[in-house]
């Protein structure tokens, strides 16, 4: 692919070429607006769906955007009396952003060391088992969020689900829990729907680095008296280090962002304030409290912070291939 | 013994998913794992009573109308970015790739307004507007990949033998670039057949128009949830998705990896 891309583009016209500064030779106006005629369409759609509602976001994060201003359409700008109020919030320093940063972290390091380990397993299997697996981790994948997480929800119901009535039944608890009331309970949860939603990815991209890894430097090393242990430091994690890098942010950039999985559990649309993370808080500020400047004071924190993350990813792509 | 376990992991909730789906007495206590009583009757309520049906339908025409719309602009953006040098071509393509890391929160808010101005609040129209330029990023940078891939050399034999450029367009690049726009097809299929967030918000008011990502809710109850008919719902909902996954199973990782999206 890459290589492709750094042919220069030697594509002749049917009059001239387009190479930039061709020798002498003068391009037509169409050659030369091609590129642009070809992008207009899909530029003008970004431009009006994804970019400009991004400025908007952040100019409502500047003004008392409620009920009224939004049927009116008035400007009602107050400066960063938003931020001010989000950061001197105790809901942001002691249940927002716990949830949000401690959840990512776990998540991210549950996806990883389950997807690397599954990768490192089906890489030690017969092709007939590797398909097996293959197959099974593809079905987790594959599952909608929305009914992943409804599926969930079903296991672990206070009233009839099977995790309940599975501890009932080995005696372990008398009574039935609702442990969507509970906020680290409640996070477990999540963090079940979300480790299993997103190991495969992780597995599948790491198994296919692992295949590339030559035979010959492992074999090497098992002569060396290297264990698995070993061979995994030693050899698998530096060759693979770039795959490593992309499905770490890639985890980090979803985990931090999770909506569905907490918003569709019982409580997690804001009724229990302890679920809160800082997507759902954004959205049921706004359209619950019809308090839109405040929602989108938050969403704007929330895209600096996966900007942040964003600009590490974009430059780790960028190592790997020319754009 | 690790393989098993881990099948065991991986495959319970859609294996749950199921058996509760088939069972006649889902939800009301005492489960077994698979079904005590066999039935088809969840599915049958779900798709004429509970109104699946009509979801289904709104489901596939905001999704089919999303894929084909935002194929053709990502094929044309895509030929752009893969085929010719110009001004802002690298900013432009950091752009694309930057847009898609931003929370659908954020964008929610803004878009729901912009919405709401063209009077499209509730339609299905405005749902297939908001996801075609949901899809538009990650379709240009897949399809800039296959776009490269196609030899320069077959475009120019086409001008040699006195092809204009949409000529060669058709003749040339589109077979080749096939694949990858099925494939780009699935994935934009997918993130609208899945979508939840904007579906809720746009569609809110309008129950005769909801998708089935959030059709779902209408099996909540005040006081005791249908789960016999939230797991053939579910289950309904899952089908094409499995479908078309195993159709790009193959170029999920690495499309994945370049455009990052994810149900």
């Amino acid at each position: 692919m890459s290589n492709t891309l750094q042919a220069p583009p030697v594509v002749q016209g049917a009059s001239a070429p387009r190479t930039a500064g061709g020798p002498g030779r003068k391009r037509s106006i169409l050659a030369r607006t091609r590129p642009w005629l070809l992008l207009g369409p899909a530029l003008a759609v970004l431009a009006i769906l994804l970019l400009w509602p991004l400025v908007r976001v952040f100019l409502f994060s500047l003004q008392d955007y409620g009920l009224r201003e939004i049927v009116t359409g008035d400007f009602n700008f107050i400066g960063l009396a938003n931020y001010g109020e989000i950061f001197t919030d105790p809901t942001l320093w002691t249940i927002v952003l716990p949830n949000t940063v401690g959840f990512a972290v776990l998540a991210v390091a549950g996806t990883v060391a389950l997807g690397t380990g599954v990768a490192v397993l089906m890489a030690s299997l017969g092709p007939v088992w590797r398909t097996v697996v293959g197959s099974a981790i593809m079905i987790a994948w594959a599952m909608p969020a929305v009914t992943g997480t409804y599926v969930w929800v079903w296991i672990f119901d206070a009233d009839r689900g099977i995790f309940n009535e599975t501890l009932q039944a080995l005696g372990l608890q008398d009574e039935p829990v609702n442990w969507f009331t509970n906020r680290y309970s409640f996070y477990a949860i999540v963090l079940l729907n979300v480790i299993h939603h997103g190991f495969p990815f992780v597995a599948i991209t790491i198994l296919a680095g692992l295949l590339g890894v030559p035979k010959e430097m492992l074999e090497a090393a098992e002569m060396d008296g290297a264990n698995a242990w070993g061979r995994f430091w030693r050899i698998i994690v530096p060759n693979l280090k770039q795959v490593f890098a992309v499905v770490i942010i890639l985890s980090t950039i979803w985990d931090f962002k999770v909506f569905a999985q907490v918003y569709l559990m019982p409580g997690g649309a804001g009724s229990n304030r302890e679920a809160l993370n800082l997507g759902v808080w954004s959205y049921v500020e706004s359209f619950g409290q019809n308090r839109y400047g405040f929602g989108s004071a938050i969403a704007v924190l929330l895209t600096l912070v996966l900007l942040g993350i964003t600009v590490v990813y974009v430059r780790t792509m960028l190592k790997e291939e020319e754009l | 013994m690790l393989v098993l376990l881990l099948l065991g992991f991986t495959l319970f909730p859609a294996f749950w998913m199921l058996s509760s789906a088939f069972d006649a007495q889902a939800g009301s206590g005492g489960q077994q794992l698979l079904p005590r009583e066999f039935t088809f009757d969840n599915f049958a309520y779900v798709l004429t009573e509970g109104g699946f049906d009509v979801f289904l339908r709104n489901s596939a025409i905001v999704a089919v109308v999303t894929v084909l719309a935002s194929a053709v602009l990502a094929l044309l953006a895509s030929v752009a970015v893969a085929r010719f040098r110009f001004k802002f071509r690298t900013a432009m393509l950091l752009m694309i790739l930057i847009v898609q890391m931003v929370p659908l929160e954020a964008l929610v808010i803004p878009l729901f307004v912009q919405v709401r101005d063209l009077q499209l609040l509730n339609t299905l129209l405005g749902l297939m507007v908001v996801y075609v330029a949901l899809s538009l990023p990650f379709g240009i940078w897949m399809l800039r990949g296959f776009v490269a891939a196609v030899p320069v050399e077959l475009e120019e034999a086409a001008y040699i033998d006195g092809a204009t450029w949409g000529r060669m367009f058709r003749s040339v690049l589109l077979p080749l670039v096939m694949p990858g726009l099925v494939a780009t097809s699935v994935f934009s299929f997918i993130t609208a057949w899945n979508e939840f967030i904007f579906a809720m918000t746009l569609l809110g008011g309008a129950t005769a128009n909801y998708t089935v990502a959030i059709g779902l809710k209408q099996f909540f109850g005040e006081h005791s949830n249908e789960w016999g008919y939230i797991m053939a719902a579910s289950t309904i909902i899952t089908i094409p998705v499995m479908i078309f996954f195993v159709i790009v199973q193959r170029r999920l990782s690495s499309g994945l990896v370049a455009g990052a999206v994810k149900g």
